[in-house]
């Protein structure tokens, strides 16, 4: 079959944005602010207007000298702890340009005054500046970012005119990547000033300067027309291929020129295509595009077959396709769960049916856990990806969900692990990276239990799963340390930490019992647990006849009958 | 190739010239608010009554508060004008709706109308420029009303609605009645694409001073076409967007910070190339990116292309001669015939935007295979549930109160299956939100019937789950505006009322055991309330009206139903309806024990 064609949008992207009056709005104010400020080397003033009730301006005007010859050795990149929150958890470090952090820690006290009450107002915020102004200007945007809540009325986009490169942080996993529209002329120098081959004056060696990132929306002008990209890579290939190509001299680029000029070949027809039509829809937008801002497509060196192919995985995930798998997921979890209630009508916790392997079930129950296994290491790594802030607020919506699933499946994780005989130490060798964040985040969001809260759970304790997900591997880790005890070759030392083990592992469950925080599945007749209770009880008996704690009490008074 | 205009739109080519020529002699005569003429067609001697509406250049009757002139409209004679799923209703110029509003009294009295329906007469309804709209929201009209379809035939007229208005049209059928011809350069269809400004004033100035012939040649005005053409532009680059499949997130946002003309054309379309040939689009999406390209500029200046937007609004009568008849029409449906592409002047990238308008549809139409096969599965499903249901009326319980308890095999495949059949169904209401099915698809008649069993089957299944958990703990209510209810039920059930002509929210036979378990909650928490007894009031009417037309199916009556059980508690002073409903529950039970049910 025939695939269906594709498209590329970036011309009609960049069409809707020079069309609308919004680029113009945000550089209205700029020319006539930055003949005001001479100061030297660079200065930068927020200005804050009001054009219309439901329209707020910021402007990041920079000197004319600051616009012409950012700071020397201005590529460098420094550590910011400022701006550590744009960082995801995977990647913990964030590096900005010097010459745009240093001016805007010179503002921070005033724009920290200004961020409090811009976050108050409603409707629309436009935050914008030219060259380092419209650096700054993004930085200041990233703040407000990090300070605003779901509450805030306030909906804010930062257009920048002619900026460099900012940093080493990578937004194309969140949301805040849709809110930077970065307006460039391909005959301005300073957006690829700290790219590695262009003539930058700066003499900065090129380890330091080539790990900026792009982020955000591209809008690439020429005289001919204009085109918006956001994939960074592509953009740093455009950036470096054209200010390769800007002549030597620094010239300063009137982009309210450039713009007039843009929307009067908005209603042309545009050049004819040269050459043979490519009968690829897609290939042929793409190379009308880069040829219309000026790229030559074989200086470029890229892949636009693989842009394809990328585009075309994307094309597959749509709301519709999400919709269908999150029931898929939920039909997956409805058959563990009836999995577990077959076992215990058989007088068995699911996690001994499923490590003992009987029934053909064990092999659906596995399927399934596949599935789930899949979907939640992918979200899992999607809120990792995140600017730690969106991550936490992606994941708080379905942590419930991730929870429920972490309780269910990571015991059959650990049946699995310690079937074969040979596994030792679950937690600490085995355990998977996502059960370990999907832990750490519920502890993080949940709020400690009060009286009500445990005298509910206590009615409904026998529908509860059990709340470690972990328990069973302590289990097995306490049979283990059983075996060691009473094993001939164990060695002195062995045994004393085997039974220091057994120690903790009595005070862990006898707690985990009085929180109701076990399923009372695990007194089950044959369950591990109590197999181990089986082991534990005969080694003290012929052992340690007169050792005694609260869980050897309990348990020997058949208290957990009333359990649950 | 080789067919007429009217064969296209299936009318008789013999009718367009004349109801042209009386659309623009009735636009010119404020005095009168429509003309009628009859004609008659020459091969068959039928005849064709058609009405063409005066116009008003003055610019209140072109714009209006809020920008745009925005207005709703799905409200009484137009019902239909609304979304069924997330949508909202239809927006329409407001200006144009209030014109028509003055002239649909007197249209509806006319004796021409009451004698063309008595003898089975076609009836066109017929607008040149700002008569346009009248004759659009007039055919609309009697479209709504099941009178004898008329036909809409418009020269050079403005865009009336917006893409739920074009997308209702669709649905019903009545696209196909609307016919549009537009002229490669004429300002006026285009206008509604920019929002009113100095320019359109100074455009309707022109023209009314043309019209009224105080100045038979006014100084045409300059500098506007950048303007409209501009805004235009904008508008048919963002639905590029969406036909190219954007996956840039910042389009949002942009759009968020911009205000786009919300009107779309529908109807079929006539472009006139101005060399004789005609070219007839019915892809809406087709025709808004031909719209706006075709009337680029080219090698011609600005200036010039300019004066030829003015001079074309009235140039139809002249072109329409020419052309009519003539074998030289091409359908652009189907495919970018390169015929055409040197017609209409299309760019390369004009040309890239019709084959994704195109790829659109095939989309669309590959959709509905897919979900073709889907309907399958889910008759398949549907049959188990029936079975599942008729199993569980042997224990006296009914399905919802097994189902609720969950502890037999069959509730657990029960489970299974309604999370199947939710998995199929949201991804339908995925693809409706985002208009990624043939606009039809909710009108189908095996549509709304699959959906309605499926509602009435599976969402009382639903709703046990939804109890079982105590959700409302957390959400409130299953049935609240916007609340935890599924979305797809909302929507099939909306299906089912607009065809039935129901009111919304009138069919709601299928929540009937979430009005049960929430009074159930709600009497515990706050006793017996007038409110409360109101409502069980609604629900024992309701429960007798259901039963009776066969909506709701009888098992609820079952002796060990929660329904029956909850029931049977109240204090009698509140079951007014005591007696019928004793009866009924005792017929029920009466039939099980025969086994006449099972």
């Amino acid at each position: 079959m025939s695939q269906a064609p594709l498209f590329s949008s970036a011309g009609e992207l960049a069409n809707l944005v020079v069309n609308s009056n919004l680029i113009d709005v945000a550089w209205a104010n700029i020319p006539e602010i930055q003949i005001g400020q001479a100061a030297f080397p660079c200065s930068v003033e927020p200005m804050d207007y009001s054009p219309t009730p439901n329209r707020t301006i910021v402007v990041f005007a920079s000197s004319p000298n600051g616009t012409q010859y950012p700071l020397p050795e201005g590529g460098h990149l420094v550590q910011s702890s400022l701006f550590q929150f744009l960082s995801p958890n995977e990647c913990p470090s964030v590096s900005i340009n010097r010459a745009a952090l240093d001016l805007f820690t010179s503002l921070e006290s005033q724009l920290h005054g200004l961020k409090t009450k811009l976050i108050e107002r409603e409707g629309q915020l436009i935050i914008t500046g030219h060259s380092l102004g419209g650096s700054v200007a993004a930085l200041f945007t990233l703040c407000l970012l990090d300070s605003m809540d779901k509450k805030s009325k306030c909906r804010p986009i930062c257009i920048t005119f002619g900026s460099p490169l900012l940093g080493d942080f990578d937004l194309q996993h969140s949301q805040w990547n849709s809110f930077f529209l970065h307006v460039v002329s391909n005959k301005d120098p300073v957006p690829g000033l700290f790219l590695p081959s262009s003539r930058s004056p700066s003499t900065s060696s090129h380890s330091q300067t080539s790990v900026y990132k792009p982020f955000g929306t591209y809008l690439l002008c020429s005289e001919h027309g204009c085109a918006c990209f956001d994939d960074p890579d592509l953009i740093l290939k455009i950036l470096t291929v054209a200010s390769s190509e800007v002549s030597g001299e620094l010239q300063v680029v009137d982009y309210g020129e450039m713009l007039r000029n843009l929307k009067n070949k908005a209603i042309w027809k545009g050049p004819q295509l040269a050459g043979e039509r490519y009968g690829n829809s897609f290939s042929e937008g793409i190379v009308m595009e880069l040829e219309t801002i000026g790229i030559d497509t074989a200086k470029l060196n890229i892949d636009i077959n693989g842009m394809e192919r990328e585009a075309r995985s994307l094309t597959k995930k749509t709301k519709a396709s999400e919709a269908k798998k999150l029931n898929d997921i939920k039909k997956a979890m409805a058959n563990l769960e009836w999995y577990k209630k077959k076992a215990e009508d058989e007088k068995k916790s699911y996690y001994d049916c499923f490590r003992n392997e009987d029934k053909k079930r064990h092999v659906d129950a596995k399927n399934f856990m596949e599935e789930l296994t899949i979907y939640w290491e992918d979200m899992v790594a999607e809120a990792e990806r995140k600017p730690q802030k969106e991550g936490k607020s992606f994941r708080t919506g379905w942590l419930f969900a991730g929870t429920t699933y972490r309780r269910m499946v990571e015991p059959l994780d650990i049946a699995d692990f310690y079937q074969g005989g040979d596994g030792r130490d679950y937690i600490n060798s085995k355990r998977s990276q996502h059960y370990k964040l999907l832990e750490q985040w519920y502890k993080e969001a949940a709020k400690p239990p009060t009286r009500e809260d445990l005298d509910s759970k206590k009615k409904k304790v026998s529908i509860l799963l059990t709340e470690d997900s972990c328990f069973w591997a302590h289990v097995e880790e306490a049979i283990l340390s059983c075996q060691s005890l009473t094993n001939a070759t164990s060695t002195t030392k062995q045994r004393e930490s085997s039974w220091e083990n057994l120690v903790m592992f009595g005070e862990y469950v006898m707690e985990q019992i009085e929180n109701c925080a076990v399923s009372p599945e695990i007194f089950l007749n044959g369950s591990t647990f109590m197999k181990w209770w089986g082991e534990y009880k005969a080694y003290i008996h012929n052992f340690r006849n007169f050792y005694s704690s609260r869980l050897v009490e309990y348990m020997k008074r058949g208290s957990y009958n009333q359990y649950g | 190739m080789g067919e007429t205009v009217g064969n296209l739109i299936g009318l008789n080519d013999e009718v367009i010239h004349p109801a042209a020529t009386l659309a623009v002699e009735a636009h010119n005569s404020p005095s009168k608010q429509f003309l009628v003429k009859k004609i008659k067609i020459r091969h068959d001697l039928s005849s064709v009554v058609v009405f063409a509406f005066s116009g008003s250049m003055l610019p209140k009757d072109w714009s209006g508060q809020p920008t745009f002139a925005k207005t709703e409209i799905a409200t009484g004679e137009f019902r239909s004008l609304t979304s069924l799923n997330d949508g909202g209703d239809a927006v329409v110029n407001g200006s144009f709706l209030r014109r028509f509003k003055d002239v649909i009294g007197n249209l509806s009295k006319a004796k021409e109308l009451k004698e063309a329906t008595e003898k089975k007469r076609q009836v066109v309804f017929a607008g040149y420029s700002s008569g346009g709209p009248i004759a659009i929201l007039a055919t609309l009209y009697f479209l709504e009303k099941q009178t004898p379809s008329p036909r809409c035939l418009t020269f050079g007229s403005p865009l009336v609605g917006d893409r739920i208005f074009g997308h209702a049209l669709r649905r019903e059928g009545w696209s196909d009645y609307f016919t549009h011809f537009v002229m490669k350069y004429d300002i006026i269809p285009r206008i509604m694409l920019s929002p009113s400004s100095t320019e359109h004033e100074q455009i309707l100035d022109y023209f009314k001073s043309k019209f009224d012939r105080k100045n038979i040649n006014p100084a045409p005005p300059s500098g506007f076409y950048l303007t409209v053409m501009g805004n235009a532009s904008s508008v048919a680059s963002y639905e590029a967007c969406h036909l190219m499949g954007c996956r840039n997130p910042s389009l949002d946002i942009i759009k968020s910070f911009i205000e786009l003309s919300p009107y779309r054309p529908s109807g079929t379309y006539v472009f006139c190339t101005g060399n004789g040939n005609l070219v007839v689009v019915k892809n809406p999406n087709a025709v808004l990116q031909i719209l706006v390209h075709c009337a680029e500029l080219g090698e011609s200046n600005t200036a010039e292309v300019e004066k030829r937007s003015l001079d074309e609004h009235s140039a139809y009568l002249s072109e329409l001669k020419d052309c009519l008849g003539m074998q030289a029409v091409v359908s652009l449906d189907g495919g970018p015939a390169t015929a055409t592409l040197n017609d209409l002047g299309l760019s390369p990238q004009a040309m890239l935007c019709l084959q994704a308008a195109e790829e659109f549809e095939n989309r669309r139409s590959r959709n509905l295979e897919k979900i073709r096969k889907y309907l399958e599965k889910i008759e398949v499903e549907l049959e188990m549930m029936r079975k599942y249901k008729e199993n569980a009326q042997i224990s006296r319980l009914g399905y919802y109160d097994s189902f609720k308890l969950q502890n037999e095999d069959d509730d657990f495949h029960a489970n299974v299956s309604r999370l199947e059949l939710a998995g199929m169904w949201d991804e339908i209401k995925e693809m409706l939100k985002e208009f990624e099915l043939p606009d039809d698809f909710e009108k189908k008649r095996e549509i709304i019937d699959l959906g309605t069993k499926y509602r009435r089957l599976v969402e009382p299944l639903d709703i046990a789950n939804f109890y079982r958990h105590s959700k409302d703990k957390e959400t409130g209510a299953y049935v609240i505006g916007g609340g935890p209810r599924p979305k797809r039920y909302r929507f099939i059930q909306r299906w089912l009322e607009h065809d039935e002509k129901k009111p919304f929210g009138s069919r709601s036979e299928s929540l009937f055991w979430a009005d049960v378990e929430q009074l159930g909650i709600d009497i515990k928490k706050k006793g017996y309330l007038q409110e409360i007894e109101e409502r069980i009031q609604q629900v024992e009417r309701n429960l007798i009206a259901w039963i009776g037309d066969r909506s709701l199916d009888d098992d609820v009556l079952l002796e060990n139903s929660t329904f029956v059980k909850w029931w049977r508690d109240l204090p009698p002073q509140h079951k007014p309806k005591s007696d019928r409903i004793e009866k009924l529950i005792g017929e029920m039970s009466e039939r099980v024990t025969q086994g006449t049910k099972i």
